[in-house]
Parts: C-alpha cells; structure tokens; sequence
C-alpha cells in the first residue's frame, strides 16, 4: 500500500528538485521547516521524531536539502516528512507538510473489529510495521 | 442627503400621538458610533412618496424602541440611550429609489452571546413594515465587546487542520449522492469508495435524516465501518458529516452522542434548525471535540435577492458567532448563485481575523474578530476536477471543495474520481508553491498530471464543457462586475 | 548557479546584457561608498567582467562547469572588506551566481564549539543560513590553531572545505583577515587555497584619502571641519597613523565620534551664547587638537 499523508502524496514521488521548490516557496514565505522521521506511520501519531530542530531564518532551500540528505543517510529506510511552520499570529501551526522518502515496502495497517453492544463495533487500526521492535521495522 | 438633526426636544418630544420617526431621535447625522456599538447597514426602499430619511429613521426605530406612536413609558427609561440612530443615508449607486441606510445600536440592547436575541433586535419586526416596498440587511458591524461574549466556531481552521493531519491544501470532499433513497449499507459503500480514493471527507445531504429507507443509525453504522476502512488502506484521517439535524434537541443530541460514541471526528446541522439549536449544538461539540459543519439550508430563500431580505455575509458573521466550524459559503464557478466579489467577501469574513471595509467586495465595514476561531468555508455544487486552478485561485486554500457529482459521476467509479480530485488538486498547489501561474496554465499543469493518472484523465475528458454562465443577482454595488464565464 | 533565463542563440549586445543585470549601479555605488581603493575596485570590475561572460558563455550552452567563486580578501581592518563583501554578493545575485544573495558574517565563536560533537552542528547551522548567499569568515586563519592538534575548529574547516567543493552552486566562501596571517594559513591549509578563485588585496589607505573619509563621514552626519580643523585632522592622521592599532577607516570613525562629543562639550559650556546653524555644524580645531594622540608620550591605551 501507500501511505496517502501529507500534501503530495498522490503524485509520483517528488525529485529532490521538486523537493527543494516546495522548501523555498516555505522559506519564502517565512515558515521554518523541519525535518521529521518514524517508522510507526499511524494516522493519529502526530509526533514524528524530530531531525534536529525546525530550521529557522533560513534563506535558501539547499540547507534543508542538506539536512534531508543527512537524514537519509541515517534513517533511509523509514519515512521522512518536511513540516513547514508558521508563527504568525492567528495560525502557530503547520503551513505545509509532505512525505519526501518512504520504505521500500509499505506494509499499511490493520483494522480490528472490536464487537461490542448491540451493532457497535470498536475500530483500532494498527501499523503492521510495529508488530517489530523500534529500529528493526523496514528491514 | 444627509441632512441636519429634526429631532424635537423636551417636553414637545412626548406628547401623546402621532409623531415623524426623523422627529424622534431616531435620525441623528451628527451621532458618531461609539466603538461598542453595533452598526447595522440595511438598504431601504421606501414606497413611492415616502421620504427616505424618514423610512430609514423608521427602520431604526421599529428595529430598536419605537412604536407606531408616543408612548409616554418612554419617560420612565434611558430612552435617548436606547434609541437606535441612523446617522447616514446614501443612494444606492446606479438603483434609483433605494438607499444605504446606517443605523448605530448601543451595545445595551443586546443579550450576551445570543443571536436569537440579536436578530430577533435586527430583523426581528421591520421587514414588513408597510411604508418600506423591501429591505434588506446588507451587513453589520459587530463590536468587539460583543464579539467577545461568543464562544465562536468549535474547532477553528486551525485545529481542524491539526486534528486531520491535512496541511497546504484544501480539503476535499463530496455529498453522497443519490441524496434520497440509498440504504445505509449502499451509502456506507459510497462513503467508502469516496474516502478510499482520496477524498478527506464525505457528506450527508442537508435533507438526510431518519427516513422510511435509512434510519439514522443505519447510516451512522455503516458510514463509520465506511470511515475506518478507508482510513486503515490509506493511513490518512478520513470523516464524513453525520447530519444530525432532527426535529427535536433531544433527538438531535441523542444523534450527536452516537457519532461522538461511533468515533466519527465531525457531525453536521442544517441551518434551518435555528440559530438557538445552532448556538446549543456547537457548545456541544466543543465539550466534545467534534467538528460542527453546517449546511446553509434554506438561505436563498432570504439572501438571493438583492433588494430584500438578509445578506449571506450578515449570515455568514452570525454564524461564526455562533460557533460553526463549516459553512457552505459558495463557489464562483459552481451551479449555485456566487458572483466571485461578493463571494470573496463571504470567504474573508469566515477567515480573517480582521476585515477591512471593501465596498467592492460588499464588505461595508471594518470588522474586528478579535482572535474569534477561524470558520471554514466549503465550496459545493457543480464543480470539477477540470475546474481546480480557478477554485484555486478564487477560494484560497483553506477551504473545503466537495465534489459530489464530480466524484459520483465519474465513468470510471467513485474511487476513481476522488483520486482524479485529490491528484488534479495536489498538482495544482504543486506547481503553485513552485511560483508557476497556475491560474493561466492551469489545463496544462492538469493535462500534465493526467499522463500519469488515467482517473483524472477521463475526468477531464467527461467535464471538459461543464459551466454555469448565468448572470449573478446580488451583486456589490460599488464596482462594475461581471458574472464569470469559464 | 540558478541561469533560469533564456538560453541565448545568435549574436550579443553586451551593453544590453550588462545594462539588464544592472552591475553597473552597484559598481558606481561601490564608487561612491568607497574612497581610494584602485587596486580593489579594478579587480572587482575585473570579476564581475568575467562573470558576465561566464553568464553568456553558459547561456550559449559553451559551457555548464560552476565557476570556483571562493575569495580571500586580505588587509588590515578598517579597508572596506566587509563593504566589499556586500557589493560583491549584490553582483554575484544579480548575475545569477548566488540565488539569494545574503551575507552571513562570522568569525571562529560562530563556526567552533567548545566541546565534541559541538562544532558540527554549530558549523552546519552558519551553512545553511548562508546558503544562496556569501559567507563571510573574518579573520578566517583562528580556526587554525597548529598549537593544538585536537582544536575543534579543524573540523570546522573539513565540513567548510568540503561545502565549499560540492556546493559550488549553493554559497560562496570568503575568507577575510591581515594578509600576513591569511598567507600562513593557506600554508598550512592548502585546502582552502585551491578552493580560493580570487585573491583581493585591501591597501592601507593614503592620508589624503583618510580625510577625504573623514569629510565623508562628517558630511553625512551633518558636521564640517573648519579650515583649522581641517588643518589639525591631518596632522592628527600622520601622528595616529604611527601609533599601534590603528585601524583605517574604523580609526577614523571612532577619533570622529570623540570629536564631537569634545564639540559637544564645547559648547555646552558657554549656556549664554546664541548658537547659529553653522555652530552646531561645525568641529574646530580645539576639538582635534585635545586629542591625546597630540599630547607626547601618551599611553597606548587610549587614542582619542
């Protein structure tokens, strides 16, 4: 499967040339990207772990580009995200965010039916991925 | 036009009969509004032979203390305080027989955080009022000492953006359609087949509710299996609007407890349960984390025309005071009535925190929100995928298309066009975020796109000719437009 | 590089191309900004010559190498390098060679850390700030320090060395300091001098040009020499000139802000007087001559 998160998803995997355009209109507009890895892509699990911290007054897109290079080094195998924030007032939250290097091999989820009263069913969805231990998910 | 006071002084001012509202202090043009009043714009067209200050003065008094004669009660109150004032009247530019008229309320006339009693004050009596042939409420200015007795929408932009985890693009979503007659398990396929295919939402039709061929529950059951499946085959947080609108608060709630217990993120209202059942329901869904989309079911029946009845911007401005986190605010290009000014006043007034006065966007006054949430308007009715670059460019970013028969209708299936959707807008705000002019490349940027998704190809094939040309009937007054042709 | 302009075919009109990137205002500002300087701004024009027919060479498709646009400025402080360094990043922007070009300024405390695992990250953090633009390292020879083999700012130099390879087309270096050191250090550090395309040497500037600094800066300020004073500021140029730490422009500068609060003072003094404009403009040639660099055998420490 592929995980559908993030503004780009459905498109074919960005270039790093396209990578870096999204960065810079970021850049431009005043937001501080960062740089964010897992590998347990639950839909509700916001907090990804941080790849330093979001880059602030930044001019140009190749220093992140630097970085997400570095990241990959490291953590190639799972997914990495840019965040883009905004701290003006009235929105102090992302601006941008979208997936820019995935597994080789997206295992997706599990749906559990939990039955309980009458027609109720209970859903929990679960990442096959973390059926393994931290560190060892996309070998 | 502005003329000097007539008001009549002291004793002279209470003497039992008949006496001209201009007279009674319901026309002041040299009254400057104070910060915490409300101001009120309505443009009146008064009978023919009916002088206009004194129709406008009327409106003030029928909308605040005034009766049709002295009454001598009047003597035991802050009267002069109470009064509303007009204060200025204009002629409407090119319309003659009508006339802007600017009324001023103290703040004193109003309840805190209701806008039963605020409308009930606004419009509440003056609209038949026989001297006037129509009128109609254009907009108002609401000080930020009432704004601040308002909880505000429920959730905001902001937060709805965290909660799904959808950031840099508008939201997508679609009414489930047939709107009459599906069984829940056939509705729930279709809320799959939408979600599934990329869509962040589906919707409930505003005349959904608990019929002969789907009890509510159906629905809801059937809709949430719908929700968490497509939400487990694409790792994305995926909702559909539970219509709860009922005919009873209680029923309403007990729908409302069922999606929060189904865990559905959203549930929806249609206008016409009322502004106090509006008000209760986000107050409910803030104290249950629930996302409150409202359908404006109903309005044209009193916005569309433009020489009577209420503005949607004045709506609009009730409604994000009421709490709301959605409202269908129009789309421009769509089936449904929007001339693309006015249209994006309605979208400033939902998502700015301040709006500046625009005479061509029909926004008459400076308005404060004062840190109020953010209210997301949601653009519905007869747009395409072929269409994204100029949904684009006039509704911004945040904002919700649903693409109902765009989706639906697709040759291809339901899940086939919601991906034609979802790519053909993540294409376009690609290429915008990489400084393209996406607006006049826009079929190129899609025909790009389209190389590598047959879905959006065929989309554009099916839609290639869909428009809706017709010339819009409330339009701003102050600039020349024109009803767009795509 | 960021040529995103339209590949060039056929014949060129050189004075268009130079007139449609507009260096020639930059050049004729840094006329203006800068007194004296020959040396400087002849090999400034020379560099920006040679930049503008890289710029068509590439456009004409002869050429797709990124030029090494590294530099070393040497002299002594007070010559105009950071001003320089401005100018410089203006026509590198202009001509497309650097996106952005910003100026980052740093010495050794922003590029080294005080402990391991400190200096990468601290290095890497100023890179990337600088990125599109001009990084400009004063007094670049301290991250060297041959007495100590574990110093830190060695790593700083491998993480900028290699940026400054293999990121040719994202920022330009330049290294600033006193020629003498700055020659020490390229010799301990070849790295760096094969990385480095252009050499500029910053002159001591002559005495006639430090007062016409000096006029400079006062006219800006509103302030004028009377013609004693005028007469004791070139005195006061030759004996400070001969005293250690002077510094060129920034000694001029300084011996300025001192005059005038000496003015000040002045005429203050006298609370009875009736002031013309021409009074308050006015530096005479007390407020020169009061200067301790007048005074014989004065201490070092204070120069005023």
């Amino acid at each position: 499967m592929r995980i559908t998160q993030g503004a780009f998803s459905f498109l074919p995997d960005l270039t790093d040339e396209q990578i870096s355009r999204q960065v810079q209109y970021c850049l431009g507009k005043g937001w501080a990207v960062n740089i964010e890895f897992t590998d347990d892509p639950h839909p509700r699990n916001n907090f990804w772990e941080m790849w330093g911290l979001p880059m602030f007054d930044l001019r140009d897109a190749a220093g992140v580009m630097m970085e997400l290079n570095e990241c990959r080094k490291v953590y190639g195998d799972r997914y990495i995200r840019m965040s883009a924030f905004d701290s003006s007032h009235g929105w102090e939250s992302l601006r941008l965010s979208f997936i820019v290097n995935r597994p080789k091999d997206e295992p997706g989820f599990r749906l559990e039916r939990h039955e309980v009263d009458g027609r109720n069913i209970r859903y929990t969805t679960t990442s096959y991925a973390v059926d393994r231990p931290e560190g060892q998910r996309y070998r | 036009m502005n003329d000097l006071s007539m008001t009549v002084r002291g004793k002279d001012r209470y003497k039992s009969g008949v006496m001209e509202y201009k007279k009674m202090g319901y026309w002041e043009p040299d009254y400057e509004p104070k910060d915490t009043d409300i101001i009120a714009l309505f443009r009146v067209t008064p009978q023919d032979g009916v002088d206009p200050i004194e129709a406008s003065a009327a409106v003030a008094g029928e909308s605040s203390t005034a009766t049709w004669t002295v009454v001598w009660t009047d003597r035991l109150t802050a009267a002069e305080k109470y009064r509303a004032k007009c204060y200025r009247v204009d002629p409407v530019p090119n319309s003659p027989g009508q006339y802007f008229a600017y009324i001023a309320y103290d703040l004193d006339l109003f309840e805190n955080g209701s806008i039963a009693n605020l409308s009930a004050s606004i419009i509440g009596n003056v609209f038949g009022f026989k001297p006037l042939k129509a009128l109609r409420l254009e907009d108002m200015r609401l000080p930020v000492a009432y704004v601040k007795t308002f909880q505000g929408p429920a959730t905001g932009i902001v937060v709805e953006r965290e909660r799904m985890d959808k950031f840099g693009r508008p939201l997508l979503g679609a009414t489930v359609k047939p709107k009459l007659g599906l069984s829940g398990r056939n509705y729930g396929r279709v809320v799959y087949e939408a979600l599934k295919g990329g869509l962040d939402f589906t919707k409930d039709d505003e005349n959904i509710n608990s019929q002969p061929f789907m009890h509510w529950r159906e629905r809801f059951l059937y809709c949430m299996e719908a929700v968490n499946k497509a939400q487990a085959a694409s790792g994305e947080i995926k909702g559909t609007y539970l219509n709860v609108t009922a005919g009873t608060m209680e029923d309403m709630y007990e729908r409302a407890e069922f999606a929060k217990q189904l865990g559905s993120v959203i549930i929806m209202i249609d206008l016409v349960i009322g502004y106090t059942a509006i008000q209760s329901m986000a107050k409910w869904a803030r104290r249950n984390d629930m996302i409150l989309h409202l359908h404006r079911a109903g309005h044209s029946t009193y916005t569309r025309q433009r020489n009577h009845g209420v503005s949607f911007r004045v709506i609009a401005k009730w409604m994000r005071l009421a709490g709301v986190d959605h409202i269908h605010a129009g789309t421009v290009v769509g089936k449904l009535e929007g001339d693309p000014a006015t249209t994006r006043g309605y979208y400033d007034i939902c998502r700015e925190d301040f709006n500046p006065a625009k005479l061509e966007h029909g926004v008459f006054f400076d308005q404060n929100w004062a840190s109020l949430n953010k209210l997301m308007p949601v653009a519905s009715g007869g747009i395409h995928a072929g269409q994204m670059h100029q949904l684009l460019d006039h509704l911004g970013e945040d904002v919700i298309l649903q693409f109902g028969g765009g989706t639906i209708g697709h040759p291809m299936g339901i899940q086939a066009g919601a991906t034609a959707n979802r790519v053909a807008l993540e294409a376009m705000i690609l290429a915008r975020n990489e400084g393209r002019d996406y607006l006049h490349e826009g079929p190129e940027i899609l025909a790009k796109a389209a190389a590598t998704c047959t879905p959006l190809k065929a989309a554009l094939e099916v839609w290639k000719d869909v428009t809706f040309n017709y010339e819009s009937t409330d339009m701003p007054d102050y600039a020349p437009t024109a009803s767009v042709s795509m | 590089m960021d040529l995103d302009v339209v590949p060039m075919t056929g014949n060129v009109n050189l004075r268009e191309e130079l007139e449609a990137v507009g260096i020639e205002e930059i050049l004729t500002q840094l006329d203006r900004e800068l007194i004296g300087l020959k040396p400087v701004k002849t090999r400034i024009r020379e560099i920006a010559s040679l930049l503008l027919i890289e710029r068509i060479r590439k456009r004409m498709g002869l050429t797709s190498e990124v030029p090494t646009l590294h530099m070393s400025f040497t002299g002594n402080p007070g010559t105009g390098k950071t001003t320089v360094a401005l100018r410089i990043a203006s026509i590198l922007h202009r001509l497309g060679f650097v996106r952005r070009g910003q100026v980052v300024s740093v010495t050794r405390d922003e590029l080294v850390g005080q402990y391991i695992g400190h200096t990468a990250p601290k290095t890497k953090e100023i890179l990337k700030k600088a990125m599109g633009g001009v990084l400009f390292i004063d007094e670049a020879y301290y991250l060297h320090r041959p007495d100590n083999e574990r110093d830190y700012g060695q790593e700083a130099i491998e993480i900028l060395l290699q940026v400054m390879e293999s990121q040719r087309e994202d920022l330009v270096v330049i290294l600033a300091g006193y020629g003498d050191r700055m020659e020490k250090f390229f010799g301990s550090n070849p790295g760096f001098r094969s990385r480095i395309a252009h050499h500029i040497d910053f002159p001591d500037y002559a005495d006639d040009e430090l007062l016409a600094i000096a006029e400079l800066m006062l006219g800006d300020m509103n302030y004028r020499f009377s013609a004693a004073a005028r007469e004791a500021f070139v005195r006061y140029i030759t004996l400070r000139k001969a005293q250690p730490l002077f510094s060129n422009a920034r000694s001029i500068r300084n011996a300025l802000d001192r005059m005038r609060l000496r003015q000040a003072s002045r005429l203050v003094a006298d609370l009875d007087r009736v002031l013309s404009a021409e009074d308050i403009m006015s530096l005479e040639a007390s407020d020169v001559l009061a200067s301790r660099v007048f005074a014989n055998g004065s201490s070092p420490a204070n120069y005023g």
